[in-house]
C-alpha cells in the first residue's frame, strides 16, 4: 500500500487545528505540569552546586614543625600526590599563613601587633575529589613514614598536626545528604505526577473522539491507519508543551539567577549549559514517550471494532 | 454473494436469541429489502455480515469467504469491499464531506490524484457537489445519508449495506434516498437495506425478507412489506 507520511502528516495537523479546545487543554497542562518538573530541576540543581561548594570546603591540612627539612616535606608532599582521591596540594609557608591571619583579622589589627615573631606554622593543604571520603586520605596521611620527621607531634598526629574538622565533616555530609536524597525524591515525584497527568489528559481528548475510531474501523481502516495520526498528535501536543516549558524556564533563570547572584554574594548560585541541556533533554524525552504512551493505549482501547 | 447458513446470535444467554437459524443466499447484483418491527433481528442480520458481530453458531460467506473465521486484521479489508450506510450517519464530525467521502479511499491507499477525481464525481451522483466543504453539523439529515452513501461508493464495493438509511428522514427525502440506491445497484453492486419503511418497500417491488422474532418468516422476490400485519 502506497500510503505518503505526508498524508499522516496532513491528518494530525488538520486534526490538532479542529480538535483546537481539547489540543489546547493538553498542551497546557503539558506545559504547565512540565514547567514545574523543570523548574524543580533547576532548583535543585543549584541546591546542588551550592551543596557541592561546601563539601568542597573539606579539605586536609597538615601543620608542620618549624624546623622541618625541605627534602622531608618534598618527599611528603610526593607521598601525598599519589594518594587516591587527593584532587591537589598546596604548601603553605610561615609568611604566606602569617598574611592569611592578617587578612582575616583585618578589623582588630591590635592582634597582629601583638604578636613577636611569627608564631604560625607552615603546612600542606589537601584539597580532595571525593570530599566525602576525606577519613581514607588522612589514614594515609598518618601511615606515611615521612609524616613523623615533619610533624611536631609524630607519637599521635591526629591530636593536633592534622586538622580536617573531623566533627564538622560527618554533620555536614550528614546534612548534605539529606538535601540531596529529598530534592531526588521530590523530583521523581514531581516527575510521576505529571506523567500521569499528562498521560491522562492525552487519554480523555481520545476518549472525546471514541466514536471517531469506531466509524474509522466500520470504514475499513486498519489499526495503524487509525494508530499513526493520533500518536503524532500526541507527540505533537507534547512537544510544543515541553518546548514552551523549556523556553520559558530558560527565559526565567536568564532573569533570577542574575539577581540571585547580587542578593545571595556568599552562595554560588549558577546554571550551566550542562544543567540546560540536561533539562531539555529531560522534558522532551519525556514528554514525547508520554505522548506516545497515552495516546497508543488510548486509541488501543477503542479499536475493537 | 452472500450465503448465511443456521446462523443464530444470541447477545445475553437465557434470554431470547436475537437471531435463530437463519438461512438464506443472496446472488450478485440483488436488491433485497430486510423487513421487521424493531426488536426482529434486523440490525443484528446487517452487523453480522459487516462483522461488526460474530455469530454465535453458523456459517457466513461473502464472496466465497468464510467471515467467522478471518482473522481479525484481515477485517478492515472485508470492510473496504462492503459499503455500509447506518441510520445515524455514522460521518467523522471534524471533516467535511469532501474529506469524509475521500477517508474511505486514504484508508485504501488511493493516492490524491485518484481521490480529487473521484470524490467530486460520486458527490454529484448523490447530487451534493455545492455542500463539498460543508462540516456534518452544518448539513440536513438527507444530506448527511447522502454523504454517508457517497462515502459508502465511493470505492465502488460489490456490496452495499444499509441500516435503517432513512429512519431518521421525512418521507420525501426518504424517497431520494432510496433512488439513490437503487441507481447504485444498477451499476452492478448488491444491495441490502434493512427497513420497517413500509410505502418504501411497497413502492419498490424489489425482493423482501421479513423477520420476526429472530426467523425468516417470508422470502419472497418482487414482495410487499407484508399482510396486512
Amino acid at each position: 500500500m502506497a500510503i505518503s507520511p505526508g498524508y499522516f502528516l496532513r491528518e494530525t495537523w488538520s486534526s490538532f487545528r479542529r480538535n483546537w479546545v481539547m489540543s489546547l487543554v493538553a498542551v497546557s497542562i503539558i506545559y504547565i505540569s512540565l514547567l514545574l518538573v523543570g523548574a524543580f530541576f533547576l532548583t535543585s540543581s543549584v541546591l546542588n552546586e551550592i551543596v557541592s561548594s561546601f563539601e568542597a570546603k573539606v579539605q586536609v591540612q597538615v601543620f608542620l614543625k618549624d624546623g622541618a627539612l625541605p627534602a622531608d616535606v618534598e618527599s611528603l608532599q610526593a607521598d601525598i600526590q599519589k594518594i587516591p582521591n587527593v584532587k591537589s596540594i598546596t604548601y603553605i609557608t610561615k609568611a604566606q599563613a602569617l598574611e592569611r591571619f592578617k587578612e582575616r583579622t583585618k578589623n582588630t589589627p591590635q592582634l597582629v601587633e601583638q604578636l613577636r615573631g611569627n608564631p604560625l606554622p607552615a603546612s600542606i593543604e589537601v584539597a580532595l575529589s571525593k570530599p566525602r571520603e576525606v577519613q581514607g586520605v588522612v589514614d594515609a596521611i598518618v601511615k606515611d613514614a615521612n609524616l613523623a620527621k615533619v610533624v611536631k607531634n609524630p607519637d599521635d598526629p591526629l591530636a593536633s598536626d592534622i586538622r580536617y574538622g573531623q566533627n564538622v565533616v560527618e554533620n555536614l555530609f550528614k546534612a548534605t545528604g539529606i538535601v540531596r536524597v529529598f530534592a531526588a525524591a521530590f523530583l521523581i515525584l514531581l516527575l510521576v505526577v505529571s506523567l500521569v497527568l499528562i498521560g491522562n489528559t492525552i487519554r480523555l481528548a481520545i476518549y472525546s473522539r471514541r466514536r471517531e475510531i469506531g466509524i474509522m474501523r466500520l470504514v475499513g481502516a486498519s489499526n495503524w491507519f487509525i494508530r499513526t495520526p493520533f500518536l503524532l498528535e500526541g507527540v505533537l501536543q507534547s512537544l510544543i508543551g515541553s518546548v514552551l516549558a523549556l523556553l520559558t524556564l530558560i527565559a526565567a533563570q536568564a532573569f533570577i539567577v542574575p539577581w540571585l547572584q547580587d542578593n545571595l554574594k556568599f552562595l554560588p548560585v549558577s546554571i550551566g549549559g550542562l544543567t540546560v541541556a540536561q533539562l531539555a533533554a529531560l522534558l522532551i524525552f519525556s514528554g514525547i514517550l508520554i505522548g506516545l504512551l497515552g495516546s497508543g493505549t488510548a486509541v488501543r482501547r477503542y479499536l475493537k471494532v | 454473494m452472500i450465503s448465511m447458513k443456521n446462523v443464530s446470535k444470541v447477545y445475553v444467554p437465557d434470554k431470547p436469541p436475537a437471531l435463530t437459524d437463519v438461512d438464506c443466499e443472496i446472488a450478485q447484483g440483488e436488491f433485497v429489502f430486510i423487513v421487521g418491527h424493531s426488536g426482529s433481528g434486523k440490525s443484528t442480520f446487517i452487523r453480522l455480515l459487516m462483522r461488526e458481530l460474530i455469530p454465535t453458531t453458523g456459517q457466513i460467506t461473502i464472496a466465497g469467504q468464510d467471515i467467522i473465521s478471518m482473522k481479525s486484521w484481515k477485517v478492515p479489508f472485508l470492510r473496504r469491499n462492503i459499503g455500509c450506510v447506518f441510520q445515524d450517519f455514522k460521518l467523522l464530525p471534524n471533516k467535511t464531506a469532501y474529506e469524509n467521502v475521500a477517508y474511505a479511499l486514504e484508508v485504501i491507499g488511493k493516492s490524491r490524484h485518484v481521490i480529487a477525481t473521484q470524490v467530486p464525481e460520486v458527490l454529484r451522483l448523490v447530487g451534493l457537489e455545492d455542500k463539498t466543504d460543508s462540516y456534518p453539523d452544518e448539513l440536513s439529515g438527507g444530506e448527511q445519508q447522502r454523504v454517508s452513501i457517497a462515502r459508502a461508493f465511493v470505492n465502488r464495493p460489490p456490496l452495499l449495506l444499509a441500516d435503517e438509511p432513512t429512519g431518521n428522514l421525512d418521507p420525501a427525502t426518504s424517497l431520494g434516498i432510496m433512488s439513490l440506491l437503487n441507481r447504485i445497484n444498477k451499476t452492478g453492486t448488491t444491495v441490502l437495506v434493512a427497513t420497517h419503511d413500509r410505502e418504501m418497500v411497497d413502492s419498490m417491488r424489489k425482493r423482501v425478507i421479513a423477520l420476526e422474532n429472530g426467523r425468516i418468516i417470508r422470502d419472497q422476490s418482487r414482495g410487499v412489506y407484508g399482510y396486512g400485519d
